[in-house]
């Protein structure tokens, strides 16, 4: 129990009780299933789940080459011959489906990071996944260019930071501040190098791999949409299967001990997950920034609810990681840019106006 | 092995942290049914042998044994139905309203695809009821004063409708009302039939309160047993290196301890 004074926010303490209601909403399937139904959280998802459709039909449609809208469900089980086929089945189809999985992914990674660390900004990038990542690109692709392949490097990267991580607690990931720590330390180190290898460099055999190291879907094709999928195949089920006892993690090591959670290994399996989904996100479009911070928040936030909210992070992720590619394919002003710029934009402006909200009541 | 009474006990544990030991050879019975009182002096290893019983804390040796069984033994979710231990810094989520935090309570008998079970509405409604925050059912935990929040926490270990409640320094940081108010309910939780056992630090409280103390000294146990063969001037003493005339408590006729006058 806190020993902090407290104080009350008038707001809040005006508007009591509208929930009210004695036992939750349950999903029932005969004796053996009842799951807890958060109404908030089915709608919300319903909202972004159309606006992802919305995003994906325009990402198909709009430009030159797009399909028109009417013609896109017959387009989708029979592609036209031409310029017009070879967008939806070449460019634009296989990068749509990489930006919702590695968005799904980051959504994902980011409520397991931020629910374990239990604090808002514990995500990959923070504990240095995502730099990790940009040095193993950079030392596949201008060090030693042809050793390995640009997102095997990544995915190399990430997997020692995470390792150093790891170890450098001291403890594993039983103590959640040192986890994030080490992990600000690691980024520190691995933008070192990044910055050694492109220093050492030519300026101009850099900039190629420039996008990489912000993070691009400009060129992924069906190799990528594989390997997001796998992981997405791999990670939500299992994520799902660990959060009640994440949830009863949130009140504290301790309690959750006494509630029947085996803590320390329900919170290495979570990172685990965590880990493999952003070094699948990582692998196929490189450390793209923001998404698996703000996802989780964002998702939070409307649901406000306590618990944890991965299948509306997963949409959310997605719809933010679509509309930024969106933009980097359409917007003349962000045209060619990585589309990791584009979403450090988008979901950086509306954390941040979701916060300013959140101050104006009274609620930080 | 000769069989083991029933209740809750630990046989010859030794705990430490890192390269410190803190218990080291000790055993204890806990009286079934009866309100026990861990003191000692700061630093003397209470509250690491009240974790050490929960199971917080996995002894390097010995064993703690519930009805006979080694607690090492049992899975984790099956100790959680028998035995409840409120932590003393406990963590309660942003946006989380009273009832959701009690029906936290309610999860060792989940599974993850029965996340609700039945007798669940009522088991929190109960415990509510019992710990007098059902008018605070559908506040924000965050709103609640120290000893509201602190009774919310009794809620969710009542709701996990255990025989054995343990309770880490439950006392601690609330007004003195607050103070004999939760003292009150460890009382009906004893009288309802559970096994409590409460790390106290105030000994007057103690003595009045519980039926049973364990008097801890420099991670041994020096004394156990009613507060009034326990207690005496010389226990204080050497204990709390307190001078103190121990009376007569004029409402309970507990043993009242009044420290001595400077001279």
């Amino acid at each position: 129990m806190s020993a902090a004074p407290h104080l009350e926010s008038p707001v809040a303490a005006a508007a009591p009780a509208l929930a009210g209601r004695r036992a939750p909403r349950l999903f029932r399937i005969g004796p053996g299933i009842a799951l807890p139904v958060h109404p908030r959280a089915l709608i919300w998802s319903g909202i972004v789940l159309v606006g992802l459709i919305v995003a994906a039909v325009l990402t198909l449609s709009m430009g030159k080459l797009g399909i028109a809208p009417q013609s896109l469900p017959a387009a989708l089980f029979d592609p036209p011959r031409g310029a017009a086929g070879f967008t939806l089945t070449t460019l634009r189809g296989p990068r749509l489906l990489v930006a919702i999985g590695v968005g799904a992914a980051l959504g994902i990674s980011g409520a397991l990071f931020q629910i374990v660390t239990r604090n808002p900004l514990g995500s990959p990038d923070v504990i240095g996944l995502g730099a990790g990542a940009g040095a193993g690109v950079a030392i596949c692709g201008l060090l030693w260019p042809g050793v390995l392949p640009t997102p095997a490097g990544a995915l190399l990267g990430a997997m020692l930071a995470i390792t150093i991580v790891y170890l450098s607690t001291g403890r594993g990931f039983a103590a959640p501040a040192r986890i994030i720590i080490a992990g600000i330390g690691v980024s520190a180190m691995a933008h070192a190098v990044t910055q050694y290898v492109v220093s050492v460099k030519l300026r101009d055999e850099a900039s190629q791999l420039a996008g990489y190291l912000a993070g691009s879907i400009n060129s992924v094709g069906w190799g990528a949409v594989g390997i997001i999928a796998i992981t997405l195949a791999l990670c939500l089920p299992a994520a799902w299967a660990l959060s009640p006892s994440l949830n009863q993690i949130a009140l504290g090591d301790s309690l959750a001990h006494s509630l029947g959670i085996r803590v320390t290994a329900t919170r290495t399996a979570a990172i685990i997950v965590a880990v493999v989904a952003a070094a699948g996100a990582v692998t196929v479009a490189g450390p793209i920034s923001f998404v698996a911070l703000t996802a989780p928040q964002i998702a939070q936030r409307l649901t406000r609810s306590p618990a944890l909210s991965l299948g509306l992070s997963a949409l959310l992720g997605a719809l933010i990681l679509v509309v930024a590619d969106l933009l980097a394919q359409q917007a003349p002003w962000a045209r060619g840019l990585p589309v990791g710029i584009l979403t450090a934009g988008v979901g950086g402006i509306y954390l941040g106006a979701l916060l300013i909200r959140e101050w104006r009541k009274g609620r930080l | 092995m000769t069989p083991t009474p029933p209740g809750l006990r630990a046989h010859q544990l030794r705990v430490g942290y890192g390269s410190r030991t803190v218990l080291s050879d000790l055993s204890v019975t806990l009286p079934t049914g009866a309100f026990t009182a861990i003191i000692g002096p700061n630093g003397c290893g209470k509250s690491t042998l009240l974790k050490s019983l929960g199971r917080a804390i996995v002894p390097r040796a010995g064993a703690v044994t519930l009805d006979g069984t080694d607690l090492a033994s049992l899975r984790p979710k099956v100790i959680a139905r028998r035995l409840a231990l409120l932590p003393q810094d406990p963590i309660a989520p942003d946006t989380i309203r009273v009832r959701d935090l009690v029906a936290r309570g309610r999860h060792p008998y989940h599974s993850l695809l029965r996340q609700w079970a039945p007798g669940d509405t009522e088991a929190v409604d109960r415990a509510l009821a019992e710990t007098g925050v059902t008018h605070l059912a559908d506040r924000f935990v965050s709103e609640l004063s120290g000893g509201q929040r602190q009774r919310a926490w009794v809620a969710l270990v009542l709701a996990q409708d255990t025989d054995y409640v343990l309770l880490d320094e439950p006392t601690s940081f609330l007004d003195i009302s607050h103070q004999i108010d939760l003292l009150h309910r460890c009382q009906d939780m004893r009288s309802a039939g559970k096994t409590v056992v409460a790390v106290l630090h105030d000994l007057n409280q103690a003595a009045r309160y519980a039926d049973h103390l364990v008097v801890m000294h420099e991670g041994a146990i020096v004394a156990e047993g009613t507060p009034a063969d326990v207690l005496s001037a010389d226990l204080v003493r050497e204990v709390f290196a307190l001078p103190a005339e121990i009376t007569i408590d004029p409402q309970s006729g507990s043993p009242l301890i009044v420290p001595l006058a400077r001279v």
